[in-house]
């Protein structure tokens, strides 16, 4: 069963992490800080300038001719009618990050800001820097990963894998082979550490829903563990079975929750307020976003220096640490779609979401701010992992908003574990597109002690750290595809030579 | 000293901007030049 050397190595690289963190949760996270911060003093350049040109490539290649080429044979057909296709890619990016930072990123980017600015033009900008975090370039991203996947996998029959490119382009020898099998690792350790960090974020917000719901207060980290623990109990059982429909199931209500739950602000809101942020965020957007993309902030002091490194440069490594798990789940949707249409459909839809939410969550955060008193902000200071549960506070029926975050929240972490100890599994037995179900507990274990370690830090700039150091290799591995996937469609487009 | 290290890490990133650039330009393999299957 446990033959495999990647998936023997990946479990002990990625468990290793994970009894280090335990152990030495401090050490671990002082570590992981001090590499993270040297790559982002001296590469900062290199990750914005790698974004940006992610985003033109992508642009480009639904423009140009090869925009016409098919994620699979010249006759497949889509295999999901196109609303069906653009709510299943909803439910890839709406993942728990949404639901934490909804509320708490804008305001927390309007904290720093207003100490340059006016109240008023920060809030705009607060939301503009929220949009570009989780807009085009993050969607750029997993469209590319995704996009090199579906092709080589769909069209040229390659295994689902990130090594299968590299040796298909570059022919099959131990050079290739071996660049191939560290790209399988890295990607693999960069999955798992990645979900490590969402599911702790996932579990400090069911924790401070909990809190909320039951007026407790001071419960520390045994709630939290408590939480933990049945997290964990609730994903065995998925990863026994195949529930594939029944977890589509479960992530569809989580999104339908989310979804309600985003009107429901919208209307018992201060709906002109938020309406009218929406509007002026999405000109914004539309005006600053690309060249916001080469911004480096160079010439800022060390204090908005240090905000781009723990903001911006984090957020562009941690789409990195999750494109190939996104990747495979957008190409597994995608096949039978031009390139044009799956580059518009991830890149466009997902961000103008984006968009809606934060305009959403952020705008009501701010009309408190601006219009009435600005108590919010000591709780976005004090304790992030409450901002949500903060604002809905403030509306009707609390507690019935309240448990519904913490439901979506919950349904959001199993479907992410599920899914993510597939993909794994995949990934660590060579493209196996049924990895056993002892392969697949064995992912699930690790994936919930990197959690474990991830709360264990208590801090969301260690966990930050942490991810950031398990996805930084990916930069140049996503690259390293794109030129793969560019040298194919050109042999594609000449003929055999 | 760091400022040691933050050349040997941007020359790095040269380097492999180059590759990069080198690879792209680089004819393919031979025997995967077959088209796909269409």
């Amino acid at each position: 069963m446990f033959t495999n050397p990647l998936l023997i190595v990946a479990l002990a690289i990625t468990g290793a992490v994970a009894v280090w963190g335990i152990i030495d949760t401090a050490g671990l996270a002082a570590f992981a800080a001090y590499l993270v911060g040297i790559q982002f003093s001296s590469r900062a350049w290199f990750i914005m300038l790698a974004v940006s040109f992610m985003l033109i490539t992508s642009v480009w290649l639904a423009l140009s001719r090869y925009g016409g080429i098919k994620l699979g044979k010249d006759d497949d057909e889509p295999e999901f009618s196109t609303v069906s296709w653009l709510s299943m890619l909803f439910a890839a990016g709406m993942g728990v990050g949404l639901l934490y930072w909804g509320t708490a990123e804008p305001l927390t980017h309007y904290l720093i800001i207003s100490e340059y600015e006016d109240a008023r033009a920060s809030a705009s900008l607060a939301l503009f820097v929220t949009n570009f975090h989780w807009g085009l370039h993050a969607w750029a991203i997993y469209a590319l990963t995704g996009l090199v996947i579906a092709y080589f996998g769909f069209r040229l029959g390659c295994p689902s894998l990130v090594s299968a490119p590299i040796i298909k382009v570059f022919g099959a020898n131990r050079l290739t082979r071996s660049v191939g099998w560290l790209s399988d690792l890295l990607a693999i350790v960069a999955i798992a550490i990645g979900l490590g960090g969402s599911v702790a974020m996932g579990v400090f917000q069911v924790k401070e829903g909990v809190d909320a719901l039951f007026g407790l207060q001071d419960t520390g980290l045994g709630l939290t563990l408590g939480i933990f623990v049945v997290l964990c109990l609730s994903y065995i059982l998925p990863l026994t079975v195949d529930l594939s429909r029944g977890m589509a199931i479960l992530s569809n209500t989580a999104m339908a929750v989310a979804g309600g739950l985003m009107i429901y602000i919208l209307l018992f809101g201060p709906t002109h307020f938020v309406m009218g942020g929406i509007v002026q965020a999405f000109g914004d957007y539309l005006s600053g976003a690309f060249t916001h993309g080469f911004r480096t902030f160079t010439f800022m002091d060390d204090r908005v220096g240090n905000w781009f490194r723990s903001w911006t440069l984090t957020y562009m490594v941690w789409w990195l640490a999750w494109a190939p798990f996104v990747g495979v789940f957008i190409a597994r949707i995608s096949k039978g779609r031009t390139i044009r249409e799956f580059i518009c459909g991830v890149m466009l839809v997902p961000t103008m979401f984006s968009i809606l939410w934060f305009g959403v969550f952020g705008g009501v955060g701010f009309y408190g701010i601006l219009e009435l008193d600005a108590s919010i902000l000591d709780v976005v200071r004090d304790n992030v992992s409450g901002v949500t549960f903060f604002v809905l506070g403030h509306f009707p029926l609390p507690a019935l908003t309240i448990a519904a975050v913490v439901v979506a929240a919950f349904l959001f972490i199993i479907t992410s574990v599920v899914s993510a100890a597939f993909v794994l599994g995949m990934f660590s037995t060579g493209g196996d597109l049924n990895p056993s179900t002892r392969v697949k507990l064995s992912w699930g274990v690790v994936l919930g002690a990197l959690g474990l370690v991830m709360i264990l830090s208590g801090s969301i700039d260690a966990i930050k750290s942490i991810i950031a150091l398990g996805a930084l290799p990916f930069v140049f591995i996503v690259l390293v595809l794109v030129v793969c996937l560019l040298k194919m469609l050109k042999q594609e487009r000449l003929g055999p030579s | 000293m760091s400022n040691m290290l933050d050349t040997f890490m941007n020359v790095e990133v040269f380097a492999f901007i180059g590759l990069l650039v080198w690879l792209y330009f680089k004819p393919n393999a031979p025997d995967d030049n077959e088209r796909p299957d269409t």
